[in-house]
Parts: structure tokens; sequence; C-alpha cells
């Protein structure tokens, strides 16, 4: 790599977590559990990778290979027991639907609850309201609780409020699949500008092998909590698909 | 220590906000609205007044007022004690979708109840007015008393919202502690008439809520001066308390995730 290459977003650097420590437990148990062992589940094992930025990654593995936990890490939900995640100054955000919405109140006053929570001030919610309004396409629901949307309706405002307020970093657990099929369309499309923006870096994880080589201009292959491979979606992918293939065999 | 400031300046907006909608929505779809925000504390007050004031002939002076400060205070720091152990099992959706520092959680649940605080501090007000209780500029320790009991509860509260997470039937056993300090905490009768000597002593000093009550009432109701050397240990140790529990949280905050 030359030296006037693109800069990283995005550093992990041996991450290792474990589930253990903070285990649940009663007042009763934990006067018998004392003697026992505490199991320890490891998720991560160890993975290092690079992201430059406004690039997509890709993350590709069978259940239970640590995807979501990665995602996690990344987001700052969970901090990891050993190694490092530099973000390198860079604002992150875990697409999810609906967090922190109060389903007593209206559509509108929800967009400022979530919004908030995902880090914005009130002054930049308010010079993207109209957009998100416009976006979610529910009419007069807007200005109505929560709790009389319909499931369809209800995603739409949850999707409109996280891929309208964006940032640096975007993390996607899973593209999504909300509404009706035109507003899957738009969602997808909107999806696709979000992520393709020059300054935007976007991890996703999926099992939809097509998504992924439609959208990702790198694939991380975790197995196991391990990196197996990380580079070109091309080379990678019908690799990863023999590999699942041979476990069905088995 | 400095981590702690900054997260309360960054989210402290999202704190307020989010109060102001769970005090919308507990009241959108009941009729009487907030009306019950000022009939639930008059009912109690009646009816604890009406028990211990006529049928155990407590012959306290301002009675109902008594009671009533004695409510507000408690309600206060019940609230706050029964919502910070189930408070990130509550969130959980939130918890394990966003990062946010989780003493904003209480902090916003503090904001409610504060408020619902407030209302019954008029209410009281108000009564004392009614029953003509003689005011005095020793009223104004309301403030400093309240702010001490603010304080003390919230360091409590973080440190039961850290352990509620892993320990699951910490919230039965905090009940059966809250019922207890309850009756001792001398809500509807005075533990200065009924106990005398060292059991007394020790109820109004160990036991904070009933120093706490204590205090309101000589200040607001019998004009008398507060006992400042008590009131300055027990924030001292309620701020070793936040100490502790903000130490906690900010070691534990990452893995509550995974446990829920």
């Amino acid at each position: 790599m030359s030296s006037n290459e693109k800069k990283i977003a995005l550093s992990v650097r041996n991450l290792h977590i474990f589930y253990r420590g903070l285990k649940k437990t009663s007042i009763r148990s934990s006067w018998m559990r004392l003697k026992d062992k505490v199991e320890i589940f490891e998720a991560l094992k160890g993975v290092s990778f690079d992201l430059e930025e406004g690039k997509i990654l890709g993350i590709i593995g069978k259940n239970g290979s640590g995807k979501s936990t990665m995602l996690r890490a990344i987001a700052g939900i969970f901090s990891p027991d050993e190694g490092t995640i530099d973000l390198h100054g860079r604002r992150v955000s875990l697409l999810s639907i609906g967090v922190g919405f109060n389903k007593k109140l209206t559509g509108r006053e929800n967009i400022y609850l979530s919004g908030m929570l995902l880090g914005f001030s009130e002054e930049q919610i308010a010079e993207k309201e109209k957009e998100i309004t416009d976006f979610a396409d529910i009419g007069k629901f807007i200005d109505r609780p929560v709790k009389t949307y319909s499931s369809g309706m209800y995603s739409k405002l949850a999707f409109a409020i996280t891929a309208i307020l964006e940032t640096d970093i975007m993390l996607i657990d899973e593209v999504l699949s909300v509404g009706d099929q035109r507003f899957k369309e738009k969602s997808y499309n909107k999806m696709k500008e979000l992520i393709s923006d020059e300054t935007r870096t976007v991890v996703i994880v999926s099992h939809s092998l097509s998504t992924i080589e439609e959208l990702c201009d790198e694939v991380l292959w975790l197995n196991d909590g391990e990196v197996i491979e990380q580079g070109d979606p091309e080379e990678i992918l019908p690799r990863y698909m023999e590999f699942m293939k041979s476990k069905k065999k088995k | 220590m400095n981590k702690f400031f900054s997260n309360i300046r960054k989210y402290h907006k999202y704190a307020i906000r989010s109060a102001k909608a769970e005090l919308k929505s507990e009241v959108a779809d009941s009729y009487l609205n907030w009306l019950w925000w000022i009939i639930e504390p008059v009912c109690f007050m009646l009816i604890y007044t009406f028990i211990f004031g006529y049928v155990f002939h407590n012959k306290t002076p301002y009675f109902a007022s008594f009671v009533f400060i004695g409510l507000t205070a408690w309600d206060f720091f019940n609230r706050m004690v029964k919502g910070s152990v189930r408070l990130i099992v509550s969130n959980r959706d939130l918890v394990k979708k966003v990062y946010i520092p989780k003493y904003i959680l209480l902090l916003a649940k503090s904001y409610t109840y504060l408020f619902k605080m407030g209302i019954s501090m008029v209410i009281t007000f108000c009564l004392m007015f009614a029953q003509g209780v003689h005011l005095s500029w020793h009223i104004l320790f309301f403030i400093p008393i309240t702010i001490i009991l603010y304080v003390l509860t919230f360091g409590i509260g973080m440190i039961l919202m850290n352990y509620g997470v892993t320990v699951n039937d910490l919230s039965n056993l905090i009940n059966v502690f809250l019922r207890m300090v309850f009756y001792l905490s001398g809500v509807f009768y005075n533990i200065n008439e009924r106990l005398a000597g060292t059991l007394c002593f020790v109820l109004l000093r160990v036991n904070p809520i009933a120093m706490i009550m204590n205090e309101f009432r000589r200040t607001m109701l019998y004009n008398q001066l507060p006992s400042f050397k008590w009131l300055a240990a027990w924030l001292i140790i309620a701020l070793i308390l936040n100490a502790i529990g903000i130490h906690l949280i900010h070691k534990n905050e990452n893995s509550y995730a995974k446990v829920i």
C-alpha cells in the first residue's frame, strides 16, 4: 500500500470477548456456586482487522461465529475483554429498529427520544425532522401514539429515524426488510445510497450472500470467533459457500 | 469522576426529555390524567391520618401535615430504590442496542420521581396553611434537606442498579427491606414520642430516611433548626455511596448487555 492510501476508519486489534464473570445468579445459588468453576465462553478469539474510510465490509459466518457480538463490541455496547477497538474519533451507531420508543407517545415525540438516544442534539434532530417524517411516509399517524401503528408503520418510522440520522460508521445487523413491497424497495435504495457515500464506513452482518455480494467492497469471514479470511468478496464468497456445503454433508 | 460529569452534561437533555415522555405516557390513557398525581398522595395521607390519628389516638400536633411530609419523603426514597433494582432489566431493549451511560437511565427516572415529589411538596404547603401551621423562615431548609435526600438515594440507586443486573432475587430482598424501613421510619408516628433512649437515637440517626423525615418536620412544622452535624454526616456518606456507584457502573456497564 502506498502512503497516500485512504485513511483507516476502524481498527480492531486482537479482540477477545468472553461471556462470563457477570453471570446471572440468585442469592441462594451464589452460596452454592462458590465451589464450582465458572464456565467461560469465548465468543471472539483474537480478531484483528482494519477498515478504510468509505469501505463497506460484510461479515459472514455460520450461526454463533461471533458476528453480532463483534458488531455490538464496535458499537460500544460490550467492552473488549482483551484487545482494542479504535474508531479514530468517529461516531458509530448500530442501525437498529425502534430504540427507546415509548409506545404511548406520538411518532413525532419518538423521533426526538430515539434520536437523542443515538447521541444527536435536539437542534440536529429538528433540522432533520421533516426529512424523517417524509421518508417514513405514514401521514397523519406521525402525530398519533405509536401503539396505534401497524407493525409496518412502526418499522417504517423506526427505519426512517436511523437511516436519516446518520453517523460516520454505520453498523447493520441483517439488512432490514420492513414494510410493504414499495417501502422495502425504497428503504433498500436508501440504504444503498447511505452506504455508498464516499466518507461513510459501513459494516454489515448478513446471512444473505447475494446482499453481501451486491453491497460490499470487502468481506470478513468469521468462524468460531476467529478470522478465516478477509478480502475481496469475489474470492471469498465461493470458498465460503464451499465450506458451508461441506458442513452440511457431515 | 470527570467522565461522570461530562456524561451527565452530554445526556442531560435526553434524561429530561425521557422523563417528560414517561410522565406523559403515564397519564396518556387514564381518564383522570394528571389529577392522579394529586389524588393518590392525598388519599394515602387521609388513610394514614384516619387510622393512626383517630383509631390509634395520635396526639402529634398538625398530624395530617406531619404524615404528609413523611409520605412525601418516603415515596421518593421508595420509588427510587424500587425502580433502580430492575432498571437495567426493564430497559433491556435499549441496553442491548445502544450505548448509553447507565446512570443516565437512573437520572431520567429520578426526574420523574422528583417531579412527583414536587407536587407532593406543594400539597404539603397547602395542607400546612389549611391547618394553620405557624410558618417561619426555617421552612426554607427543606431545599438543602431535599438535595441531601436526592444525592443519597441516587447513590443507593446506582449501587442497587448494578447488582440488580446480576442478582435475580435482589428485588424480593429489597421489598422486604423497604417494608421494614417504612415501619421503622416513623412515617405515621413520631419516633421521638413513641421511643426513648438508645433505640430512638439509633433509629433517627442511623436510618437516613427517618433522619431526613425528622429534619423536614422539625424545620417545616416546628420552626426548629435542623441538626447540621447529622445532615453533614449523611451528605458525606451519600457522596461516598455515589463514588462507589459511579465506579461500579463504569466498571461493569459494558457487560450488562451480556447478562440480561
